[in-house]
């Protein structure tokens, strides 16, 4: 695949980097644009877009890890009652993925680690670096359960509309749950569709509507798009809870929230300078 | 020292290209104005996920030991940097400079490591908000 990119792509650089970057990582140095294919959208025996393969983020996803990346200022439409959520996940609550607790939908489109998607007839898995998984069943007949167990990626119905792929989740959990990094809440009145397209061989996009009554005033969409990775990239093994010394040390929340939407601190101390090399 | 060059520079392109990656956020842990260097024997390595971990007994001026556990990256992230489980080993005198915890407790974040050989490696995890 490299190859056949590396024909298609404007820039030397751009195969090289693809070539050299690890599975663990995204690509920071590109943008979606940056890397061009000419190649045709693979598709599977009955003519729908395949979407498998294994897929990095880009550097254009900024802030990264912030569900409000599209929205201005990055400011999330929170209603008193997600307010104070919001409150107590900053001064209450530890990340729950920091605990190996499944992160979910959305939260797992916002991360910048890669993921894998394998595709069958009838359901696609998503594969998840942590070792998690999403299973999705694609039947247009199927409905939501009136009262479906609560769950961190939620009932999860998919179904073709042309070549786009909608899937329709309700039914998360609110507790041990933080919609992305930054501690952002959402309540069991969640609603998240998912419209995963393949416009080539080479990208993966989603525009996701995420409804929660109870925490936010109003609907916002988040987007966002991924590179495929080499063929020889894939999801290890990572057994999240063996060794999980750091979990009696962390903190409430995720600390500061950066001017740019990120979470860090803006300049911490300087490390001694490195000893000299013998 | 143009191989450890090397390393510094394949440790830093490593790290970049991990942003985001990170199990945990580094603020949520980590005090960012204590910044500190231990030296010690190296007495124990959990080369595990989510992190790995390696002790050090470090000699405090009065005479006593205290070990210290410094936090690195996951494994995958650590090896496709070229830092490998067997460039530790038991006995090795190194040197770590990271963050300490902000619970006060004698753990920190390896963020720079100088191994027993004088090779400098990255051992933060990349995309936690810390320093990268």
């Amino acid at each position: 695949m490299t190859s056949l990119l590396c024909r298609a792509a404007a820039a030397t650089a751009v195969c090289a980097t693809l070539a050299t970057a690890p599975a663990f990582a995204q690509i920071p140095e590109l943008s979606a644009d940056d890397v061009k294919s000419t190649r045709p959208t693979p598709r599977t025996a009955s003519g729908k877009p395949d979407f498998s393969g294994y897929w990095k983020g880009m550097k254009d996803t900024k802030p990264g890890g912030n569900i409000g990346k599209d929205l201005p200022g990055w400011k999330l439409p929170l209603t008193p009652a997600g307010e104070a959520a919001l409150k107590r996940n900053l001064t209450a609550t530890v990340d729950p993925e920091a605990q190996c607790i499944i992160g979910g939908i959305p939260r797992h489109n916002a991360s910048g680690l890669p993921f894998e998607v394998l595709q069958g007839a009838n359901k696609i898995a998503f594969l998840y670096w942590y070792n998690y998984f999403r299973l999705i069943p694609i039947d247009p007949n199927r409905k939501h359960s009136e009262d479906p167990d609560p769950s961190f990626f939620g009932e999860e119905l998919g179904r073709w509309e042309d070549d786009t792929l909608v899937i329709d989740s309700v039914g998360f959990k609110d507790e041990k749950v933080w919609i992305d990094e930054n501690a952002n809440p959402h309540s069991d009145a969640l609603h998240v569709v998912e419209r995963w397209t393949r416009p080539d061989a080479d990208h993966i996009h989603v525009e996701t509507l995420i409804e929660d009554p109870k925490f936010y005033t109003r609907p916002f969409t988040y987007s966002r798009t991924w590179v495929l990775g080499a063929p020889t990239d894939q999801i290890a093994e990572y057994s999240c809870s063996e060794n999980n010394v750091h979990s009696d040390h962390l903190g409430f929340g995720p600390g500061p929230i950066r001017p740019d939407g990120t979470r860090g601190y803006i300049e911490e101390a300087p490390l001694p300078p490195p000893l000299p090399t013998p | 020292m143009k191989i450890r060059f090397a390393f510094l520079v394949a440790f830093v392109v490593g790290a970049a290209g991990m942003r985001l990656a990170a199990h945990h956020s580094f603020a949520a842990q980590y005090d960012p104005t204590k910044a500190i260097r231990i030296t010690g024997t190296l007495s124990k390595v959990e080369w595990g996920n989510p992190h790995t971990y390696f002790y050090l007994d470090v000699k405090e001026p009065d005479g006593t030991v205290v070990t210290w556990g410094c936090e690195g990256a996951a494994p995958a992230q650590l090896s496709r940097r070229g830092f490998k489980r067997g460039d530790l080993k038991l006995g090795d005198t190194m040197t770590v400079d990271g963050y300490r915890a902000r619970d006060g407790s004698h753990l920190m974040d390896a963020r720079r490591v100088t191994l027993a050989d004088g090779r400098i490696v990255s051992g933060g995890s990349p995309g936690d908000g810390g320093p990268q």
